[in-house]
């Protein structure tokens, strides 16, 4: 049996298409079923949907003979594994796109801090242009929002230069050219008869191009002087699924924000209280960003604050308000297992011989913290972008994930087997305030998110 | 055939067993006396270091660096990485730059191991025993730490040691003269570090009056201090950068020469290090890597210190341990006490025992793991019996075993 893992998102219906077209279609996949797993070339192969991101590291696993994805994706995870067991086999010829490093300005402050969803590129990036200091922000999405404020560099995904200049940043240099390509598990096509799947896609698009990483020699931007002192007040709101919740917050708190409603969102929305800005990022990356410093304040999830201190017990980051919304818990998703307990599971794995117990989860840093916290033994921690109701049980033995009522976990057949934290939106702030008038500003615009809170009245009483 | 189950053990990484450490503190024990006894002091740096001291430009090469084992600290959320030590030289400048610099000259050795990831099964963990000399002490410094790797080897029983010297700054005058830019330097630079000698024919493309020198400088290996004197007749004072360099690797070989050592002479010779500013030594022993060093003057400035030269070099433990003599045998004796119950104060009697016969010199375990020369048996009620392939004696005192194991050593 191959197993083939196929993209979903932006990639899904040029996929489908080209499946279709090589004798290879699978018709719910092309409809956009919410399945996520099908049978293909009749029955010689089955099929897994993934995020695009995720693909590469299921073929090195090995967990997938094969995938397609953008190349992008796959020189992300070669960049920090360079002995992967991938083997890019095509260019598939559409999807195509190029990762551009771009600035919103001619300066760079020193460290030279890079923002990107492509961490281990910029990393790679940096040490081309011989940076001697740069920080590396890896984020959830939304890079094209942190220059010139909260970041000097981005590394962004856009067809051409003008597709950076839409995103509102200057291209400096393309690095490197992506499409969809055709990825395989080395040991797979050493040892396996994929020559079905092959015969069909691997005649495909071309097999060259777009493999070079190319970075300007040096840093393409003119090292300025310390910024000067910060005069307002930085406040950071969600994106995704928490702008409903936040949006709710700030009307319960009597905060107006133009840009920012149920009905969409500016990077950059202006809100009713003076000396306070306001910008729009990924909740996942907001603990981060206080850390540094960047924001003051920011409305995320618990369950994002707990990823980030379980990776940086130290942080200064803090919860000053719970806000009460968007409640969730993160719970230990299992399927066909005896055991009613996470520790029950782990004794049933290893009378099966379970290698490393395989652990995967949005949340990658309280996955290796609740894996070493209950004595996994021998495990490794498989981060994810989504799709994740279809890993368990083949591709990983515990998925971690946030539910609500639970029903996609019955749909799916999943078992809840512990919920181990409850999640909420909260505000964060950095243990060092702000001083003068920012602090004042501080305490004001805390203290009208406190009041919004529905009863009973939320924890954190510490701003 | 074994049927061994698949090892925990960390790819790349090796356990030390008893008799493989024995060889590896045997090498690093000469070296270290080696350099005591010319005067430098021990030193230690930490393992994990900010991933930015080895970013500074000059100092790592980008290859190098995307082979580092880098990561984010617990307190990493700056973003900054921080590295476990993939080179002891600048971690020393750094130590020396925030530390030492008093403006007298420093002589550092020290016994570390650096970490860099590889593709294959080839060590990731690699130790090293290294010396830095810090301080103005001109070419005569490079003369000298070149000495006390050649004498820390013999020191070791490696030999015979085959010594090539390079100086960083003949092949960059010459590529400069050529009219390259910096990245088309480097990059012939690296031909020549893989032996690619065609770039003498693009340097003579380039530059046709210097056809003749560059082919004598990259295609023929010297021989000591006549070599020196062709390069530099063949230039003729062409590639006026070049005088200093070669200057610098005059000195150095007919120092060498002068101590018996004849050194090759090459154009190129040290790959990933950047921060090589003068001459450059290698040292191999039948066709082993054992150990490679140079001269450093930019580094410390690098690193955030005020510009001080510097020269040193890093013999490679693992090597040099496989290639050493194995260590002689102990001749101190080796015996083991038994108590005479399994009760505690039969246990802590054996113990005062051996720690008196300890005290005489001997090597005395309370457990046996085999090897040893004697056992010392406990009696209940007093006395003791002595053992060994010699024969055995009843003594009532411990002097009298002390004179019994003695005589049936």
């Amino acid at each position: 049996m191959i197993r083939v893992a196929l993209p979903t998102g932006d990639l899904r219906r040029e996929t489908a298409a080209l499946l279709d077209a090589s004798g290879a279609g699978i018709p719910d996949y092309a409809t956009g079923s919410r399945a996520l797993r099908f049978d293909m070339l009749g029955g010689a192969a089955v099929a897994r949907v993934f995020r695009e991101k995720d693909i590469p590291a299921q073929v090195a696993l090995g967990n997938y003979d094969a995938g397609i994805c953008s190349l992008a994706w796959t020189e992300e995870l070669a960049r920090r594994f360079p002995a992967l067991d991938v083997v890019r086999l095509r260019g598939l010829g559409y999807g195509e796109c190029a990762l551009w490093l771009a600035a919103a300005g001619g300066t760079s402050r020193a460290p030279v801090r890079i923002v990107s969803e492509y961490p281990n590129i910029a990393e790679a990036a940096a040490r081309r242009m011989r940076l001697t200091r740069y920080r590396v922000f890896g984020v959830w999405g939304a890079a094209e929002a942190y220059p010139p404020e909260d970041a000097d560099l981005a590394i962004v995904a856009a067809r051409d230069a003008a597709g950076v200049e839409a995103l509102g940043l200057g291209p400096l240099a393309r690095l490197m050219t992506s499409s969809a390509w055709l990825i395989a598990n080395r040991r797979s096509l050493a040892t396996k008869d994929m020559s079905p799947l092959l015969e069909r896609l691997g005649r495909s698009g071309d097999a060259n191009g777009g493999l070079a990483l190319t970075t300007p020699s040096s840093l393409p931007l003119r090292i300025a002087d310390a910024p000067a002192p910060r005069e307002a007040l930085r406040l950071a709101l969600p994106d995704g699924h928490a702008q409903a919740h936040t949006v709710q917050a700030l009307a319960a708190a009597g905060i107006a924000v133009d840009g920012y409603d149920d009905r969409g969102f500016a990077r950059r929305p202006r809100i009713d209280v003076a000396g306070v800005e306001v910008k729009v990022i990924r909740p996942q990356d907001m603990p981060q960003q206080v850390a540094i410093g960047q924001f003051d304040l920011a409305v995320t999830g618990r369950d994002w604050l707990f990823d980030h201190r379980v990776q940086f017990p130290a942080s200064p980051v803090e919860e000053v308000v719970d806000l009460q919304r968007s409640r969730y818990s993160l719970a230990i998703i299992v399927k066909d297992v005896q055991a009613d307990s996470v520790s029950g599971a782990i004794e049933e794995w290893r009378a099966r011989s379970v290698g490393a117990i395989r652990v995967a989860s949005e949340y990658p840093n309280i996955a290796d913290h609740f894996a070493r916290e209950r004595h996994f033994g021998r495990y490794s921690v498989i981060p994810i972008a989504g799709a994740s109701e279809g890993f368990v049980p083949d591709d990983a033995e515990i998925l971690i994930e946030g539910i609500e009522t639970g029903s996609s976990v019955r749909a799916n057949k999943l078992t809840v087997l512990e919920r181990f934290f409850e999640s909420t939106n909260c505000v964060i702030a950095n243990r060092e305030r702000p001083s003068g008038a920012r602090r004042a500003a501080f305490d004001a615009l805390v203290e009208r998110l406190r009041a919004g809170v529905p009863a009973p009245v939320a924890a954190g009483q510490g701003a | 055939m074994s049927n061994a189950a698949p090892s925990s053990r960390s790819r790349g990484m090796r356990d030390l067993l008893p008799d493989e450490m024995a060889r590896v503190r045997r090498v690093e024990d000469a070296f270290a006396a080696t350099c005591a006894a010319w005067g430098y002091s021990e030193v230690r740096t930490p393992v994990i270091e900010p991933l930015h001291l080895f970013t500074s430009a000059g100092t790592l090469s980008p290859q190098t660096l995307e082979r580092v084992y880098s990561f984010l600290d617990w307190d990493g959320w700056s973003g900054e990485r921080v590295v476990l030590r993939p080179d002891s030289t600048i971690p020393a400048a750094r130590m020396y730059a925030e530390r030492l610099d008093g403006g007298r000259v420093a002589k550092l050795f020290y016994r570390q191991n650096v970490f860099r990831f590889t593709d294959d099964d080839s060590a990731r963990e690699e130790w090293q025993c290294g010396v830095e000399l810090i301080g103005d002490t001109g070419v005569a410094g490079d003369v000298e730490v070149t000495l006390l790797a050649l004498g820390a080897l013999a020191a070791a029983g490696v030999g015979p040691v085959a010594v090539r010297v390079s100086h960083a700054g003949v092949v960059r005058a010459v590529l400069a003269c050529a009219s390259l830019t910096p990245e088309e330097q480097a990059a012939a630079y690296g031909r020549l570090l893989d032996g690619d000698t065609t770039v003498a024919a693009d340097i003579e493309s380039r530059v046709p009056q210097l056809s003749a020198a560059a082919r004598l400088l990259f295609e023929v290996d010297g021989a000591g201090s006549g070599y020196v004197a062709n390069v530099r007749s063949a230039f003729g004072g062409a590639v006026p950068a070049l005088d200093e360099a070669l200057d610098d690797l005059a000195f150095v070989v007919a120092a060498l020469e002068a101590r018996g050592v004849t050194p090759v002479v090459q154009a190129a010779l040290a790959r990933s290090f950047e921060y090589y500013s003068g001459t450059v030594v290698k040292f191999d022993v039948g066709g082993t890597r054992a150990g490679v060093g140079g001269r450093y003057d930019e580094l410390i400035g690098l690193v955030g210190g005020k510009r001080v030269p510097a020269s040193g070099f890093a013999l490679y433990t693992n090597a040099l341990a496989a290639l050493a003599p194995p260590p002689p045998a102990s001749d101190v004796a080796s015996v083991v006490v038994v108590a005479a119950a399994a009760d505690p104060r039969s246990i802590a009697a054996a113990h005062d025992v051996a720690e008196a016969l300890r005290a005489g010199g001997r090597c005395v375990a309370m457990t046996d793991g085999g090897g040893t020369d004697a056992r010392v048996l406990m009696r209940q009620g007093g006395g003791f019996r002595v053992e060994s392939a010699r024969g055995s004696a009843d003594c009532p005192t411990l002097d009298a075993v002390s004179a019994a194991l003695e005589q049936l050593r």
